[in-house]
């Protein structure tokens, strides 16, 4: 089996076995986005205008929130260290990693979008350019954000640190996604904002596997 | 021997004299006066000239020389950044130590050079805009340059290993530097009311020469400034990663080096 499905498989096989890996970032990602029709005028017409964007903001918020434990159990019981004097790339298998971290929060953010867009009475086309978005922009959110998961990783508290360092990272893919909302709000075409985010995406796919590699070399010793 | 063979000897000597601690600090000693002088005198003459020489804008009045600090402080906020990266590139494929020390001292040199960029303008806008602060293009991915140096700092001072502190940040400099201007472009496609290219716009710049003298001026001396402010954190920092070694001791003991 090649490092890449190895390392899917295995990631996979740990949040299927401790599910509330998976059900925490979802719980969050709904709670979050649902603070905001209670701290905001209760008017349809205004929640309909931000929702796309208190969406984007909360599926960022709520992949911040999942990074931390990225590298964290496997740093504690010592299958990071093997990892790294491992013959097999460590990129592929970083790669591998980041991917399988994102079918367990981007991906299910991203399926569940849709319902939390019917509470803020989004338009049924409008739907699906904000699902089209978040599809292509939370894989580079998920990559983007294991490095700094990765820097962190031997640090008592990470988590603050991962957003200071993060965050400024994740502004060009949340003004494209949520840029395409306001796009398709006005009746425009969204292609070049799509094309951009997948620009993004291929960028994250090629370089960041390497970023994730170096961090984790840098800071485990 | 070839003039170009002696050139490139006489820089690969100096490269690899400026990467040993102990050379940079004897060296820097001479060097970093020179750097204090030069940036008095031209951002001096800068001054005289954009202040009393420079003719006032034809529609900004005198409010328009808050410039000729913004502009070229700027131009250095995101020069000093491509200065870190590339010295956080090579601090970590050719493990040098003095170029993590260049990473990190710039850093919060660059951050000053940004926060003052984001405080003229302000100053500056105002006046003409009338108002402090837009969510425009420029103001905005400045801002964000600003958090990147912050981040950059913030984890170099969360590891207590010094070693692992200067390589975590010089690789997120290094990633910063990729996303810079992706950050660039996707804040200027968003939305902009900065004034456009100006100095380096396609057939010269769009500026009489009277204010492109002191602008070139202030631009110069505060080159000459970072030279000078980074030499001084650097010659600190030195001190302090090397001081358990023999010529720290013996430095701080009266002997000279």
């Amino acid at each position: 089996m090649n490092t890449l499905t190895l390392y899917f498989r295995r990631e996979w096989q740990l949040m299927f076995r401790n599910t509330s890996s998976l059900i925490q970032p979802l719980t969050f990602f709904i709670i979050i986005a649902l603070l905001f029709p209670f701290s905001l005028p209760a008017e349809n017409a205004l929640l309909q205008r931000i929702g796309g964007g208190v969406i984007w903001v909360s599926a960022v918020l709520a992949t911040l929130l999942s990074l931390e434990s990225m590298f964290h159990s496997d740093y504690h019981d010592g299958t990071l260290e093997q990892m790294l004097i491992h013959p097999r790339s460590l990129p592929l298998a970083m790669l591998g990693k980041a991917l399988a971290h994102w079918t367990a929060t981007g991906l299910v953010l991203s399926l569940f979008s849709p319902v939390l867009c019917l509470t803020f009475n989004i338009p049924s086309d409008q739907i699906w350019v904000l699902f089209a978005g978040l599809l292509l922009g939370t894989p580079s959110l998920t990559l983007i954000g294991a490095i700094g998961a990765a820097l962190t990783v031997t640090l008592r508290r990470g988590g603050v640190l991962i957003a200071i360092i993060i965050l400024p990272l994740y502004i060009p893919i949340l003004i494209f996604g949520a840029g395409m909302l306001t796009q398709a709000t006005q009746g425009l075409d969204v292609t070049s904002q799509l094309y951009a985010l997948a620009a993004i995406l291929t960028l994250a796919l090629t370089l960041s596997p390497f970023a994730i590699a170096g961090a984790l070399r840098v800071t485990i010793n | 021997m070839n003039p170009f063979t002696s050139i490139w000897t006489f820089l690969s000597t100096t490269y690899h004299r400026l990467g040993s601690p102990r050379e940079f600090y004897r060296i820097s000693r001479y060097v970093t006066p020179v750097f204090g002088f030069l940036f008095l005198t031209l951002s001096a003459l800068g001054a005289y000239f954009g202040l009393f020489v420079a003719p006032a804008d034809y529609q900004q009045g005198d409010a328009f020389r808050i410039l000729f600090v913004h502009v070229p402080v700027a131009w250095m906020s995101l020069f000093v950044y491509v200065v870190m990266a590339v010295a956080g590139a090579i601090g970590l494929i050719w493990r040098m130590k003095m170029a993590f020390v260049v990473t990190i001292c710039s850093a919060p040199i660059g951050a000053a050079f940004t926060a003052l960029a984001l405080l003229t303008g302000s100053i500056w806008g105002k006046p003409i805009w009338g108002t402090y602060w837009v969510w425009d293009a420029r103001l905005t991915s400045e801002l964000i340059l600003l958090f990147l140096y912050f981040g950059i700092m913030a984890v170099y001072y969360a590891f207590e290993e010094r070693k692992t502190a200067e390589k975590a940040a010089a690789l997120l400099s290094v990633v910063g530097v990729v996303i810079v201007p992706i950050i660039h472009y996707s804040v200027e496609w968003w939305s902009s009311l900065h004034q456009g290219v100006t100095v380096f716009a396609e057939g010269g710049p769009k500026m009489p020469p009277s204010m492109l003298l002191p602008l070139a001026f202030m631009a110069v001396g505060f080159m000459f400034f970072y030279g000078y402010a980074l030499f001084l954190t650097m010659r600190n920092r030195v001190l302090i990663n090397e001081r358990k070694s023999k010529w720290v001791r013996a430095l701080a003991m009266g002997e000279s080096i």
